[in-house]
């Protein structure tokens, strides 16, 4: 396996000579970058996939995000969203988890299909128990879950799928979809997010 | 004239820097070792790497040798350092945080009694105002937990509290600093005062905890003259058997550099001291000899054709000398091609003059410098040729180096403690009374279209002879990398390199020879730059396919790690 990525790594390296010539020429990437900017509220369900069904509850989420034009027909997008997770397993000793998460990568425009953008990029979780006062952690930190008593943090990646239902003027309001997968161990963690916006154009 | 310069400047960057270095970002300033493909590099932690590069000659590791070069680097124990780094920032406000890959989250509420290993973070953040009138302000946080599983149970044993500004995983480096600075176009200067907490990894392979309260560091760049001047209160402690020590030390260096105009003429040369002076109290781990070592040194090049350059680097004081130095010639070569014929040479009694004299290790004493002198001498043969957008490279080399700097070991113990223990030694630096001969060969391959594409194949082989298993570290026969560099729209650059280095081996560091195996390493870096507002924000994968392993005794493990940073320059 490990000899297959190394391939498809070297292959990505080799593949920079296939690229089209600099657009550049064109377009002045520089002044398209953060021409436009917009920012939305968003809400919406986490479903938990794979183990993770067995780990905790679906939960709601919410938050904001930030996009701004970075070439044509691609958006950068930074997202920051907090939900509260409940365990599933009665052995885990507190209510549940707070969990903030930020999102950082690139949308794309699907130029016939205006609506449909879809996108990927990199994701960060911070989670931390939500331990009654008094509670030792280091009493608990064996049971299940106990290592969230501290600040825990992983990365990973997503890729979404967002769908813009009505635009008016300066507000577009929309379905976002994304698919999340965390680095965790002994295996990957996975959860599907759902959600609405409603997005304000700045400028 | 035009033309031999660019092929000359290409020779130098494709062997040494960028053909070695991919420009993917590292976890923190100095540790630029760990995405290179050339050579052998072990990582025992963020303050600690063994770092050899296959062409360089010799059996020591960079980190050990004493350049003009590392004046303003950290000696941490007998080694130069580059992290943790004091060097200001250019004009900018920025924050980077990072992880080891592979925390439960929530598999931990489903995962049995087979947890994982904690995985550790990296943070950092500070700024650096613009100038006004040239004065400026700068402070940084930074801290690096990753490779702290080194000797975890027993380092967290040794501390009172967490020994870190943030956190509790007892990380190998925690540094805090802010200061004042002013800056014109004569003078360069600053001074900053920090709190730091640092591991010093020792030649008995312990990890020596330093809580420096406060550092202090003046720095002053006038025309061609460098002034450096540092002092540090050191609180040493080791918990675990009730010991508590002290050391005030004040170091730095003069540094006059060849400016300009001394470049034009055939004699060039530089000058300048380093210097310590240490005051110890209580119980500390090493000493330094008379309390005080002054290091002046000379840098001559001289310049007689314009195809032949000489370069010496002379250093003496009462106890110490070391002398480097190489000619180079631009041999006569077709268009588009560059040859170069070099020798070079390495002789002293100590590759680290500057650094402490004895260890202390449980009432023995371990002494750090060797008696008599070590020569190196390499010659070697380098060329590039360039066809269009390609240019092809390769560097041969012999080396033999007598009486290289090594340790003879007396015995091997188990430092214990309630939840570690680790492997230690004692016994001495001593020489290598033989010679060790090397056959180096390296080739490599560089591609490039316009600014957008930058990609470097190579490969590199050593064959050794003689007692290598007599030295620290056996280091690896053979690597090949492969690194590219991409920038689509002049706004968004990735970085791959994917490198693999043979067997490398730990020879006197444990009982049995520890072995490093050889494997496939792949770092990948995203960013996304906007040069108007000279904002950009990074996303590093490291160590990537690579099994995680221990690569140092008693170091931390070597993980998958993801850095992400955001910088804003001004």
């Amino acid at each position: 396996m490990n000899k297959l990525i190394a391939l498809v790594a070297l292959c990505l390296a080799v593949l920079a000579f296939g690229q089209a010539p600099d657009s550049t020429t064109r377009l002045n990437v520089e002044d398209i970058a953060f021409s436009h900017a917009y920012v939305a509220i968003e809400g919406g369900e986490v479903y938990p996939f794979g183990d993770l069904v067995d780990a905790v509850d679906n939960a709601f989420y919410g938050g904001l995000d930030f996009r701004y034009s970075y070439w044509e027909n691609v958006d950068g997008v930074v997202m920051f969203h907090y939900s509260y997770f409940k365990p599933r397993p009665s052995t885990v000793p507190y209510d549940g988890v707070h969990q903030a998460m930020g999102k950082l990568g690139l949308d794309w425009h699907f130029p016939l299909i205006r609506p449909v953008v879809v996108g990927g990029g990199f994701a960060c979780n911070w989670t931390r128990a939500d331990l009654d006062d008094g509670v030792d952690k280091n009493q608990i930190y064996m049971l299940p879950g106990g290592t969230l008593t501290d600040n825990e943090t992983e990365f990973g990646w997503y890729a979404r799928l967002n769908l813009a239902l009505w635009n008016f003027e300066n507000y577009r309001i929309g379905f976002n979809v994304m698919w999340e997968e965390l680095w965790t161990l002994p295996k990957r963690s996975e959860m599907l997010y759902v959600g609405l916006y409603v997005e304000r154009k700045l400028w | 004239m035009k033309k031999f310069s660019l092929i000359w400047s290409l020779l130098l960057a494709s062997v040494w820097t960028s053909g070695a270095v991919a420009q993917v970002a590292v976890e923190m300033d100095g540790m630029e070792y760990e995405t290179r493909a050339d050579g052998t590099f072990l990582i025992g932690g963020p303050t600690y790497a063994f770092d050899r590069i296959l062409g360089a000659g010799g059996i020591h590791s960079e980190s050990e040798l004493w350049t003009p070069a590392k004046l303003r680097n950290r000696l941490l124990f007998n080694r130069w350092s580059g992290t943790p780094s004091w060097t200001p920032f250019e004009p900018s406000v920025w924050v980077k945080t990072g992880n080891e890959l592979g925390d439960l989250i929530y598999q931990d509420f489903i995962t049995g009694e087979q947890r994982p290993d904690n995985r550790t973070p990296v943070l950092e953040g500070g700024f650096r105002t613009p100038s006004f009138m040239g004065l400026w302000a700068t402070a940084r946080l930074f801290q690096d937990d990753h490779f702290c599983s080194g000797a975890y149970g027993y380092r967290y044993k040794m501390v009172d509290g967490s020994f870190s500004h943030f956190g509790e995983n007892w990380p190998m480096f925690s540094s805090a600093y802010a200061g004042l600075g002013y800056t014109n176009s004569l003078v360069n200067a600053s001074v900053l005062a920090g709190e730091e907490y640092v591991w010093f990894y020792t030649e008995t392979s312990r990890w020596i905890p330093a809580h420096y309260k406060p550092r202090v560091e003046a720095r002053a760049d006038i025309k061609n003259l460098s002034l450096t001047v540092a002092y540090e209160d050191i609180e040493y402690q080791n918990r675990l058997k009730s010991e508590k020590g002290s050391r005030k030390e004040v170091n730095g260096s003069v540094y006059y550099k060849c400016g300009k105009a001394c470049q034009q003429g055939i004699f060039q040369i530089s000058a300048g001291m380093a210097f310590r002076a240490v005051d110890d109290s209580g119980t500390v781990y090493t000493q330094l000899e008379g309390d005080r070592v002054a290091w002046p040194f000379m840098e001559l090049r001289i310049q007689p054709l314009r195809r032949l350059r000489a370069d010496v680097m002379f250093g003496v004081n009462e106890r110490d000398w070391l002398v480097q130095d190489s000619i180079e010639y631009d041999a006569p070569a077709p268009e588009n091609m560059g040859v170069i014929v070099g020798f070079k040479n390495i002789s002293g009694s100590r590759l680290n003059p500057l650094a402490d004299y004895r260890e202390f290790y449980d009432g023995r004493v371990i002494e750090l410098a060797a008696d008599g002198q070590m020569n190196l001498i390499q010659g070697y043969v380098s060329y590039v040729d360039t066809l269009g957008n390609v240019a092809l490279g390769g560097r041969g080399s012999y080396w033999a180096e007598y009486g290289a700097e090594t340790f003879d070991v007396a015995g091997y113990t188990l430092e214990q403690a309630t939840e570690g223990n680790i492997a230690t030694r004692y016994g001495d630096v001593v020489r290598i009374h033989d010679w060790l001969k090397g056959v180096t060969g390296e080739l490599w391959l560089n591609a490039w279209y316009q600014e957008m594409f930058m990609f470097t194949a190579m490969a590199g082989f050593e064959h050794i002879d003689g007692p290598v298993d007599n030295a620290e570290v056996t280091p690896a026969e053979f690597y090949t990398g492969f690194t590219g560099d991409w920038l689509l729209n002049r706004t968004f650059k990735i970085s791959h390199s994917l490198r693999y280095r043979s067997d490398a081996k730990w020879n006197l560091r444990s009982k049995n020879p520890m072995v490093v195996k050889g494997d496939w390493v792949w770092d990948a870096s995203f960013e996304q730059r906007f040069p108007k507002y000279g904002l950009s924000l990074t996303g590093t994968l490291l160590h990537v396919l690579a099994d995680e392993v221990a690569e140092t005794v008693n170091g931390g493990i070597d993980r998958i790690r993801f850095i992400c940073q955001a910088k804003k320059t001004f």
